[in-house]
């Protein structure tokens, strides 16, 4: 069956695709995708003229068609007889997904974008059965209906969304570098052969290889944070919004580098779902505009609070 | 008495012999006190060596059951306990954790406990290993096992010593970490955890597969019969001897009764009797210890270690349900090891131990089990958290665990106690051997000296 095939193929076409990208930067100056070190946070106009099909990882969603509706018989009415919605999370990435000690709830940014989907359903932000999940599952999970949506510091990937659909961006991070306080390296670059944690599921382990880091794959992020305490890794890379949870964890960690690539974050819902993923966005529309965004970055990320993403759809 | 062996008998005898005439007579005269004196020389060089070779098996014997209850048996009960205590340690730190910063003090005296357990007994362990003078007393063949077994529960311990301070400062910084809400401390408690399977508990089943591998050759040599077989073919030899000698006597000398040789043959009977009694009752005793002690306690703490795994794996579970860690497939894996059911660890609690409650428990803490994980997988962590802490899956694990831990305290008492028995069976045995081999070469020598002293 292919969904036992996939998961191989799943890891192997975006280390394949890198490799590609790799050979791809040095022989062409124009490369198609995402480049491996661009400065720029986004990689929106090399896309469009691509070879391959159009994929642009900002603007690949679906618009909608005004405010969220449960229609009848669409999967949004679905989850609604169900009594509650089922949602992929993170529960160790610190003010994006983690399980609070002190009450066992599970809160964070990305649990609140997921909250405003369920009050947008069922008129109450509480209707959520939250699973938490590994990096790696979370394609699969959403292939396999195990889960409704997936809210997990989600980049928004080319390769991702051959497997599956996203929301539009409800965050923007980049990619930079976690190091000890004492740490001579400023940059990916500086850690030439030495060991650098990513998570398995992440996309980040492809930029670390192409930097010339030997990647160190664990299960979640807090992992990394253990290695890099235990001195087994010298260095964490991945999104900056992951790398703030894991700083204000240990003040003796800095994050440095410039911006090693852009990582939109989308949600993840089945493409099986196009209905939901339209309902999501008009959702996320009403995030942006209503002051739910600022608010929640401003609770768990901080000050100063940007302007929310800019919504881009596919059509 | 005196009227048959000490009034000079000698004319009397001299007499019908010297009547005798012919060439015959002077090699018959001459021969007799010869064969006397080669009789004697025969009878006592034979008397001595029983005695030190019935002293030698008993002794061999003595140190090889002595061995078992020394060194052998206290190896494998530490690496148990040592087992025990971690596994312990881990269900009861990860259960501390589950909850919260604020952790029940009797969860925390409890893992210190556990801690301060593994610590006394790999030191304990490490001492018996290191004056290993009981091991040296092993026979040939057991001394290359042991040996062999030596070097790698030395190393085995090794690990242990080195792990055990690096397992409890990553629990400690976990507590630190959930003590302040940080989602890290719960990534150390699952390095913590890999650390205890991966590493240390290999290294304690390692000692305990290779001690209790000794300590059944030990209990085999202790119970064995080569030699003993050997001692006896050659005790009965000498028993022919001496009735031989008598009977021969007898007809030389028209004495019914050599008092001498009668003392010597009295107390070969009883070193022999005394031989074999001691080795059938030591043989019993240390064979019921095996039976009645050490196999249902190692049942027993078998099942104990996989229940605690899976209470470890349930609060795991709970802290991290992930998918990646997949503790609650172990926790499946341990419930299929531990039973009940044919070929299950509680089904050979159940053979050898009898004790029935095991396998109920189990199945309550089962049930309350699922329950845990269909109010966790349904969304209500709070409510999954408080049955497996304070609620039913807490009770009937408590209950499980009572059970076997007291089937192992008793099964444990009952071998120490056999196996004492056992080896008090070879006290003095080779004193005694010696002994005895001493009083049948004095009858033997005043017996047939006084015959002798007839010719002179």
């Amino acid at each position: 069956m292919s969904a036992r095939t996939r998961p191989w193929l799943r890891v192997l076409l975006p280390v394949l695709a890198a490799a590609a990208l790799a050979l791809g930067a040095v022989a062409a100056t124009a490369a198609p995708g995402r480049p491996s070190a661009a400065r720029a946070p986004r990689a929106a106009g090399a896309v469009g003229h691509a070879s391959v099909p159009a994929c642009n990882p900002d603007a690949s969603s679906l618009r909608p068609s005004g405010p969220p509706q449960v229609t009848s018989g669409s999967f949004m009415a679905t989850i609604r007889k169900r009594g509650y919605l089922i949602a992929g999370v993170d529960q160790n990435t610190y003010h994006f997904g983690f399980r609070n000690p002190f009450d066992g709830q599970i809160e964070g940014f990305d649990i609140d974008m997921i909250k405003a989907v369920a009050q947008a359903i069922f008129g109450n932000p509480d209707k959520v059965v939250y699973k938490a999940i590994p990096d790696s599952l979370r394609e699969k999970d959403v292939e396999t209906g195990a889960v409704d949506i997936v809210a997990h510091t989600m980049t928004i990937t080319c390769d991702r969304l051959k497997d599956v659909d996203f929301s539009s961006v409800y965050f923007d991070a980049v990619q930079r570098v976690l190091v000890l306080k004492n740490s001579k390296a400023t940059s990916l670059d500086d850690l030439r052969g030495q060991k650098v944690c990513a998570t398995s599921g992440s996309d980040d382990l492809a930029s670390i290889k192409a930097h010339g880091a030997i990647g160190v794959p664990v299960a979640y992020w807090t992992d990394c944070l253990v290695l890099l305490q235990q001195g087994d890794v010298a260095a964490i890379s991945t999104d900056d919004a992951i790398l703030a949870g894991l700083e204000a964890q240990d003040p003796w960690t800095t994050i440095v580098g410039p911006a090693i690539s852009s990582q939109p974050y989308g949600l993840a819902i089945s493409k099986q779902h196009l209905d939901f993923v339209s309902f999501v966005n008009a959702v996320l529309e009403q995030v942006r505009t209503d002051g739910q965004w600022k608010a929640s970055y401003a609770h768990w990320i901080g000050h100063p609070v940007p302007a929310p993403p800019q919504a881009q759809y596919a059509d | 008495m005196t009227s048959s062996v000490g009034v000079s008998p000698a004319p009397v005898t001299r007499a019908p012999t010297v009547q005798r005439a012919g060439p015959l007579s002077r090699l018959d005269t001459a021969t007799t006190p010869r064969k006397l004196g080669l009789l004697l020389v025969g009878l006592v060089v034979l008397s001595l060596a029983w005695g030190v070779l019935a002293a030698l098996t008993a002794e061999q014997h003595a140190s090889a059951a002595a061995n078992v209850v020394a060194v052998s048996e206290p190896l494998s009960l530490d690496a148990e306990q040592i087992y025990q205590s971690l596994s312990d340690a881990e269900a009861t730190a990860a259960t501390a954790f589950l909850s919260g910063g604020l952790e029940p003090a009797a969860d925390l005296q409890r893992y210190n406990a556990d801690i301060a357990q593994a610590a006394i007994r790999i030191e304990e362990a490490s001492a018996l290993l290191g004056s290993s003078a009981a091991r040296a007393q092993l026979p040939g063949h057991l001394n290359k096992q042991a040996a062999t077994a030596g070097s790698s529960t030395g190393a085995d311990l090794a690990t242990l010593s080195a792990g055990l301070p690096v397992y409890a400062d990553e629990v400690g910084t976990a507590r630190a970490d959930n003590r302040l809400g940080y989602p890290l401390g719960a990534a150390y408690l699952r390095e913590a955890s890999t650390l205890l399977r991966g590493t240390l508990l290999t290294a304690a089943s390692d000692i305990y597969t290779k001690e209790s591998g000794l300590l059944t050759s030990a209990s085999a040599q202790a119970t064995g019969l080569p030699l003993i077989v050997i001692t006896g073919v050659i005790g009965l030899g000498l028993g022919y001897l001496l009735y031989r000698s008598s009977r021969w006597l007898t007809r030389r000398t028209h004495r019914r009764v050599n008092y001498g040789l009668l003392v010597a043959g009295v107390a070969f009977a009883v070193s022999l009797v005394w031989l074999a009694g001691a080795f059938a009752f030591g043989r019993a005793e240390l064979l019921h210890a095996q039976q009645r002690g050490s196999a249902p306690a190692e049942a027993s703490a078998r099942a104990d270690v996989a229940a605690l795994q899976a209470h470890a794996d349930e609060s795991l579970t709970l802290i991290d349900n992930s998918g990646v860690y997949s503790y609650q497939q172990d926790f499946v894996v341990q419930q299929k090891l531990l039973g009940p059911g044919p070929g299950t660890l509680l089904a050979a609690v159940q053979a050898s131990a009898g004790n029935g409650s095991a396998a109920s428990d189990a199945q309550a803490w089962y049930r309350a089990h699922a329950a845990v994980r269909a109010l966790d997988d349904g969304g209500n962590h709070t409510a999954a958290v408080q049955s497996a802490l304070y609620g039913q899956a807490a009770a009937t694990f408590a209950r499980l665990s009572a059970d076997l831990t007291d089937g192992i305290n008793a099964h444990q008492a009952v071998f120490a106690s056999d196996a004492r028995d056992g080896r008090d069976a070879f006290t003095g045995l080779a004193v005694g051997m010696i002994v005895a081999s001493l009083i049948m070469a004095a009858g033997c020598t005043w017996g047939l000296n006084r015959r002798r002293a007839e010719y002179r």
